[in-house]
C-alpha cells in the first residue's frame, strides 16, 4: 500500500484508499495496480494480475537473471500444458511445444493450488533432486506475465526453508524478448503423476 | 489430404525434437540450435500435412506479410501475396508453434482472382509461419515469416460465451472497386462467429469453453466457386478474410459457412456487376 497521506488530505484520500482497497478485494484479477500479496498461496485462476513482491524471495527481471545464471541456478517453469481441445478432429496434426528457458525443468501446472497431496510431495521431492538438498542452491521460478503458477511455486519453496528463491514474473515471454527459447519437454517424473485439473 | 497417425507422430517429433536437443548442455543453446530446432518443427508439420511432397522455396509464387510484433496475439493480420496467380490452385497457412499447426487452406476456384489473401489469425508463441501454395500443375512452394506474439490462442475473449455467441452466423460483405467485365473486384467477408478455440478458459466459471470453430467456408459468384476454405481453431475469431473475385455473368455471390459443432449457415450478397 501507498505511503500514509498527510493529515490534511487524510480524510479524503483515506476514504478513496477504502474505496480502492475494497475493489482490489472484490476484483484483484482486474485490476494490474497494487495487488495485495496475499499471506498463503493463491488459489484464484493462475491468469491473473499479479502481486509485485513475495515475502521472502527475491522478484527478478531478465536482466537479473542472465547475472544469475553463471550460478547455474535451477530453472523452474510451472506453466500449464496446452490444453487439447475435446473433439479436435483426428486427422488434424496436434503438436504443442513448449518453449521456455534452454536448461528449464518443466513441471506443468505445478504452481496449482490446491494441489492433491502426492503431488505436491512430488514437486518438493523434484526440486530436492534438483538442487541436490542444497537449500541454499539458487532457484528461479516462473510461467508467463500474470502467472499466478510461479509466484505460488515460489511461495511453497520459501515455506519449506529454501534461502535463494527467485521469482521472475515476465516468464518465458519476458525471457524471449532478449534471448532464444528451447523446445522443452515436461520433466518425466513430474509426468509419472496423477494429473490435477489445469485452473 | 495424406495424415498420420497422430501418436506416431508426435513420437516422431518426440525423437526429433530429442535429437535437436540432446546436444545442448544446460543453458548453451545459440542461435544456430534453434533455427535447427524449428527447421526439424517445419519438417515434421509439413510431413504431417503434405507426406513426402517435395516443397520448394519461392521468392516470386508466394509472399507472407505479417506484422514482426503483433500489437494483439489473438488478432494477428496475415497477408497472402501471389503475383503469378494464375498458377495458382490453392494456398495452405501453417502457424509452426501453434498446438494446432494447420490454420486454414484455401482452394481457388474459376471465379477466384488468387493474387491476394487476408485473414487474421491466433498466434500462441514467437514463431514461423509458413504459406504454401500449390500450383495449377501439382507443386508446392513455401515462404516464410517469423512473427513475434504470443499467448492467441488461450486468449479470453473478455465476454461471456453467450455475448460473444450472440448473432453467430451473421455476415457482412464490402466490396471495393467499380465492377468492369473480366476485372477483378476485392472483397471483404466478415462472419460474426466467437470461433473458440477450446483452449480459451472462461475466467468465471474456470472451465475451457468448449471448441467452436468455423471449419468450412465455401464461396461462390452465380455457379462459379470462388474458393474454399478449410479453417481451424487458429483463425481468430469473428473471421475476416478479404479476397478477390472476377465477376463474368450474374451474380450474387454466395457464402455458406460450417462450424465443427454443426452450425451452417448461408448468406447471398449482391455483387457488383459489369455496367457495359
Amino acid at each position: 500500500m501507498p505511503n500514509p497521506p498527510r493529515p490534511a488530505l487524510a480524510p479524503r484520500l483515506g476514504a478513496a484508499l477504502f474505496a480502492l482497497a475494497a475493489l482490489l478485494a472484490a476484483a484483484p484479477a482486474d485490476s494490474p495496480v497494487d495487488v495485495p500479496e496475499p499471506a498463503e498461496l493463491w488459489t484464484g485462476p493462475q491468469h491473473g494480475y499479479t502481486p509485485a513482491t513475495l515475502k521472502g524471495a527475491t522478484v527478478i527481471d531478465v536482466g537479473a537473471l542472465d547475472a544469475l545464471l553463471p550460478e547455474k541456478p535451477v530453472l523452474l517453469d510451472v506453466a500449464i500444458m496446452d490444453r487439447k481441445p475435446d473433439g479436435f478432429p483426428a486427422g488434424r496434426p496436434w503438436l504443442p511445444a513448449h518453449r521456455s528457458i534452454p536448461g528449464a525443468t518443466w513441471l506443468p501446472n505445478a504452481g496449482a493450488a490446491p494441489l492433491p497431496p502426492d503431488e505436491e510431495t512430488l514437486f518438493y521431492r523434484r526440486v530436492e533432486d534438483l538442487t541436490g538438498g542444497d537449500r541454499g542452491k539458487p532457484v528461479v521460478t516462473f510461467c508467463h506475465p500474470e502467472c499466478w503458477g510461479s509466484w505460488n511455486a515460489a511461495k511453497r519453496l520459501v515455506a519449506k526453508g529454501y534461502t535463494r528463491i527467485y521469482w521472475l514474473p515476465e516468464g518465458v515471454e519476458g525471457w524471449q524478448e532478449r534471448h532464444d527459447t528451447s523446445v522443452v519437454r515436461q520433466d518425466p517424473a513430474w509426468a509419472a503423476r496423477s494429473t490435477a485439473p489445469q485452473r | 489430404m495424406k495424415t498420420r497417425h497422430p501418436l506416431a507422430l508426435g513420437l516422431a517429433l518426440s525423437t526429433a525434437l530429442a535429437a535437436a536437443l540432446a546436444p545442448v548442455p544446460g543453458l548453451a543453446a545459440g542461435a544456430s540450435d534453434s533455427d535447427t530446432e524449428r527447421q526439424a518443427r517445419w519438417t515434421e508439420i509439413a510431413t504431417s500435412i503434405f507426406g513426402d511432397r517435395k516443397i520448394e522455396p519461392t521468392d516470386t509464387l508466394i509472399k507472407v506479410d505479417a506484422p514482426a510484433r503483433a500489437m494483439d496475439a489473438a488478432l494477428v493480420p496475415i497477408t497472402l501475396t501471389m503475383p503469378e496467380k494464375d498458377k495458382i490452385k490453392g494456398v495452405h497457412f501453417i502457424i509452426d508453434d501453434n498446438p494446432s499447426p494447420y490454420a486454414a487452406h484455401f482452394t481457388f476456384g474459376p471465379a477466384a482472382d488468387p493474387g491476394e489473401l487476408k485473414l487474421r489469425v491466433r498466434i500462441n508463441n514467437y514463431t514461423n509461419v509458413h504459406a504454401v501454395a500449390e500450383t495449377t500443375e501439382g507443386k508446392l512452394f513455401e515462404a516464410q515469416k517469423f512473427v513475434k506474439a504470443s499467448g492467441g490462442c488461450s486468449a479470453p475473449m473478455g465476454m461471456s460465451d453467450e455475448e460473444a455467441m450472440r448473432g453467430m452466423g451473421d455476415m457482412k460483405m464490402k466490396f471495393s472497386g467499380d465492377a468492369q467485365s473480366g476485372k477483378p473486384v476485392e472483397a471483404t467477408l466478415m462472419i460474426r462467429h466467437p470461433n473458440f478455440s477450446g483452449m480459451q478458459m472462461n475466467q468465471v466459471t474456470r472451465d475451457y469453453t468448449p471448441a467452436r470453430y468455423i471449419n468450412k467456408v465455401t464461396v461462390s459468384y452465380g455457379d462459379a466457386n470462388v474458393f474454399t476454405m478449410d479453417g481451424d481453431i487458429s483463425i481468430s475469431s469473428n473471421p475476416v478474410i478479404n479476397f478477390a473475385f472476377v465477376p463474368k455473368g450474374n451474380g450474387p455471390i454466395k457464402v455458406a459457412a460450417t462450424d465443427n459443432q454443426g452450425g451452417q449457415w448461408q448468406h447471398s450478397f449482391t455483387a457488383p456487376s459489369p455496367s457495359n
